[in-house]
């Protein structure tokens, strides 16, 4: 199958002037939150564009509209002849757009082979299924890519890398006008990122656009030609892909560091949670040690899968600790479930409100009070309205929340106002030490700056806290010191003091 | 939308809701649909009965709606308390016959081997016959959150085991030799002219209304078909939850099994089997959400009382028993169709 190399003198020919993909004023509404504010982008072909921006920047967004995943509120693009929006993946296909997502599209039952001829299954005789062509095409495919996969795999035994490789070959398979590929290195060992950066130079020769999205610096002048920073849904420049790592860091942050965030008052005082040499069972988490004080934010940075989520899970119970100590308030804790958690005195407050937080058709009060019958101010085994409306009054009025709207299920809400209530559902009971995990992910700057408000005066009344973020700033803004994880270690501590972005950042790579 | 015929419009014409100002009942009607749905069902109901079935709105009559509607309604609720746990249990009709076969059996028994205390004998049948209903309750709620296996399977795979269990019992036939002072009192008895299984559905309507509005266990219950995983995180023990949920749908089903029989005067293994889609019926019509967390305990009370006032309507009109099995399953899936949010 050399589908990939068949237009290479053609492609060759095409002229570097006109743009393959033109985007213009693309945006996107999710109710009364702009996701994506008026994006412009000129995909010329044989050039590898960089979307670059923090988690919630809106680079997800903008490509799940340009694949036809989603369609845009406003703006439009244009592709081999096609203007307006995708109305479908297949109608995006149809036009030459192949996205590789980090979810995959594959069917985890069939094997590599089979997955990559999906949809255009060879046919013999009778209009039965030919498998044995099947396979020789993507063994001819995968050979022809240098990729290192058994065609007759099946999918779901292969790690999340190889995977990753098969998706590819799917994407590719057509020879697509654009190409997005959504941090495709992420999984991937080193030898497959160099059969993926060698199949990227082979696509640009051949004259392919390709949307490329990486959070690895040092992958940016390496295989990119252009460059786009996102923040906050705004498209704030396009410069070329060889501009200096401290500047386009600048650019991605933005904002102004004092702005929003309290500064730190909290005094540390006694340690309230250790941990020595903590190893989780499934190897997420490997020999982290760590204290937490009195009064103190102690903030967890690293990338999305180093583990700093696993780490405050394995603290909350949630998954088994193969080795080391853990010890809360000077006792030795080893917990089998949540509630021996929060009875021991530890909250953990989960990234995805939605999956792991809240009952999305259960009005907002009973979210809030929920482990508060168990082992709060509402203890007890009957209801007790008169306590849990002083709870609640108290709870809205720290956490900001709209307290008429109590009544109402909690998905009427925004994404902020959800947010204020999963964080307040950790104060409806006495404990010492909290874990935050993502605590602003997806909501906007006003419910951003009543978060951070509201942990500034948890950790001022003396509550020990842990803050595990992917948003930088967040963490330099909020927190007294600050570890960064890597592979599931916690690399290195940095004291307020020497609060440093790039030196930091440096951490989170090899 | 508009239907000019203009094909030449400009491409770029954004999307046009299809009426611009939506008057303000309809915008109540959208939010509310599930709401609407059950009064809106039982009004038409009543209305077409009341007009065509002679004597429908008599005093005799809807006394015997009272009595008839006891035994689904019990059932009905047990279905609520696996719903809203997030659950499903197909084996409420299994388990009525279980307990009829075996709370019988145990009373027969037991007054054969001492004839001069009935009161003994119907204790230890009627404990029997609970006790039965608890342990296949342990069983499916043992199965669907610790072992994983999804409810509907569950409790499907136990519903045939526990229908094995009730014929290797009772061999098929009815067993007879029950003290006679237990139908009396518990199937044709009567306390203030209101039949006993009267009192005892009412007993069970509020016992579950309060386990459900006033007491942790019923938020609990509410929170872990709502979201397992957040339930969880909140410190809810969210297995011990479903399979006291399961525990106490046994419990509730065994006890409308024991009333039949002391209504019946035997234990029979052939009851119970339309108890599973019509205490469904009742719990989804009700607005009950069959992916858990959203149910009401009155709701589920009208919405069997719709089911069986239908019955009844029908059964007054003479329409044959096979066309109302037909209306049943109809009603079922309109109720589905109109609460559907678009």
């Amino acid at each position: 199958m050399s589908a990939v190399l068949a237009h290479l003198d053609a492609a060759r020919c095409v002229s570097q002037a006109e743009p393959l993909m033109r985007v213009r004023g693309l945006s996107k509404r999710y109710g009364t939150h702009l996701a994506l504010k008026g994006v412009d982008l000129d995909l010329m072909p044989g050039q590898v564009h960089i979307l670059f921006g923090e988690n919630g920047a809106g680079k997800s967004t903008l490509i799940s509209m340009i694949a036809g995943a989603n369609q845009p509120s406003d703006g439009w693009l244009e592709v081999a002849g096609h203007k307006g929006s995708f109305r479908s993946v297949a109608e995006a296909r149809a036009h030459g757009v192949r996205a590789v997502f980090q979810e995959f599209s594959l069917i985890p039952h069939l094997t590599v082979a089979d997955n990559i001829t999906l949809g255009e299954e060879p046919v013999a005789a009778f209009g039965f299924l030919s498998h044995a062509s099947a396979r020789e095409q993507a063994v001819r495919l995968i050979a022809d890519l240098g990729f290192d996969i058994d065609a007759d795999a099946v999918v779901a035994d292969l790690p999340r890398g190889k995977q990753q490789m098969v998706e590819i070959c799917k994407a590719v398979r057509q020879s697509p006008r654009v190409l997005i590929l959504d941090e495709p290195t992420a999984s991937l060992s080193e030898h497959d990122t160099q059969a993926l950066f060698a199949l990227v130079a082979r696509l640009k020769a051949q004259g392919t656009a390709i949307i490329y999205i990486t959070h690895r610096m040092h992958e940016i002048p390496l295989i990119g030609d252009s460059l786009t920073v996102l923040r906050d849904g705004a498209q704030i420049a396009t410069v070329s892909a060889q501009t200096p790592e401290s500047d386009l860091i600048e650019l991605m942050t933005g904002r102004t560091v004092s702005d929003i965030y309290p500064v730190p008052r909290g005094e540390p005082g006694q340690v309230l949670m250790s941990l020595r040499g903590l190893s989780t069972a499934d190897g997420a988490v490997i020999e982290a040690s760590l204290d937490v004080r009195a009064g103190e934010i102690l903030g967890v940075a690293g990338l999305v899968g180093c583990g700093k989520s696993e780490l405050g899970q394995a603290c909350f119970g949630l998954s088994a600790i193969a080795s080391g100590h853990l010890t809360v308030d000077g006792k030795s804790a080893r917990f089998k479930h949540p509630a021996d958690a929060i009875e021991a005195g530890v909250w953990y407050s989960p990234p995805d409100r939605k999956r792991d937080g809240l009952a999305l058709m259960r009005p907002a009060r009973e979210n809030m009070t929920l482990s508060s019958l168990a082992f709060g101010k509402a203890r007890g085994v009957w209801l007790r309205a008169k306590a849990e409306g002083e709870l609640l009054s108290h709870l809205s009025s720290q956490v900001d929340f709209p307290q008429p709207r109590l009544d109402e299920s909690v998905a009427n809400f925004s994404g902020g106002n959800q947010q204020k209530a999963l964080l307040a559902k950790g104060l409806a009971q006495d404990v010492k030490v909290y874990i935050f995990d993502e605590p602003t992910v997806g909501v906007d700057i006003g419910a951003r700056q009543a978060i951070y408000k509201y942990l500034g005066e948890l950790s001022a009344a003396g509550a020990a806290i842990v803050l595990i973020s992917s948003d930088l700033p967040e963490l330099l803004g909020m927190s007294h010191r600050l570890m960064v994880m890597r592979g599931g270690r916690l690399v290195s501590e940095f004291a307020r003091a020497d609060y440093d972005q790039h030196r930091i950042l440096e951490q989170f790579f090899e | 939308m508009s239907t000019s015929t203009t094909l030449a419009a400009p491409a770029m014409v954004a999307n046009v809701p299809a009426s611009e100002a939506p008057a303000a009942w309809r915008q109540w009607l959208a939010r509310h649909r599930q709401a609407v749905v059950l009064p809106v069902l039982f009004i038409g109901a009543m209305v077409i009965f009341t007009a065509l079935a002679p004597g429908f709105l008599s005093l005799d009559n809807l006394t015997n709606v009272a009595r008839q509607s006891v035994y689904l309604l019990i059932v009905s609720l047990a279905q609520l308390l696996v719903l809203i746990g997030g659950g499903l249990d197909l084996s409420v009709g299994a388990v009525v016959a279980l307990s009829s076969v075996v709370g019988a059996s145990v009373m027969a028994a037991v007054l054969q081997a001492m004839p001069d205390s009935p009161g003994l004998a119907i204790l230890a049948g009627t404990a029997a016959g609970l006790a039965s209903g608890a342990v296949i309750g342990l069983i499916n709620g043992w199965g669907t959150s610790a072992l994983r296996i999804p409810a509907f399977m569950m409790t499907l795979g136990m519903s045939s085991v526990v229908f094995g269990i009730t014929l290797l019992v009772s061999g098929g036939v009815p067993i007879y030799g029950l003290p006679p002072e237990f139908g009396q009192l518990f199937g044709f008895g009567s306390l203030l002219g209101v039949p006993t299984p009267v009192w005892a559905a009412l007993a069970v309507v509020v016992a579950v209304y309060v386990l459900l509005e006033r007491t942790r266990y019923g938020r609990h219950l509410y929170a872990t078909g709502g979201n397992l995983r957040a339930a969880e995180l909140s410190g809810v023990r969210t297995r011990r939850v479903s399979i006291i949920a399961f525990m106490l749908s046994g419990v509730l089903s065994a006890l409308c099994g024991l009333l039949l029989t002391a209504r019946l005067d035997t234990g029979e293994s052939n009851i119970g089997a339309s108890m599973p889609l019509e205490s469904i019926a009742a719990c989804v019509i009700a607005g009950v959400a069959l992916a858990g967390g959203v149910g009401r305990a009155l709701a589920v009370v009208v919405g069997t009382l719709l089911i069986v006032f239908v019955q009844n309507g029908m059964n007054l009109m003479q329409v044959g028993a096979y066309a109302q099995t037909m209306v049943i399953g109809a009603i079922l899936i309109t109720a589905m169709a109109l609460s559907r949010k678009s």
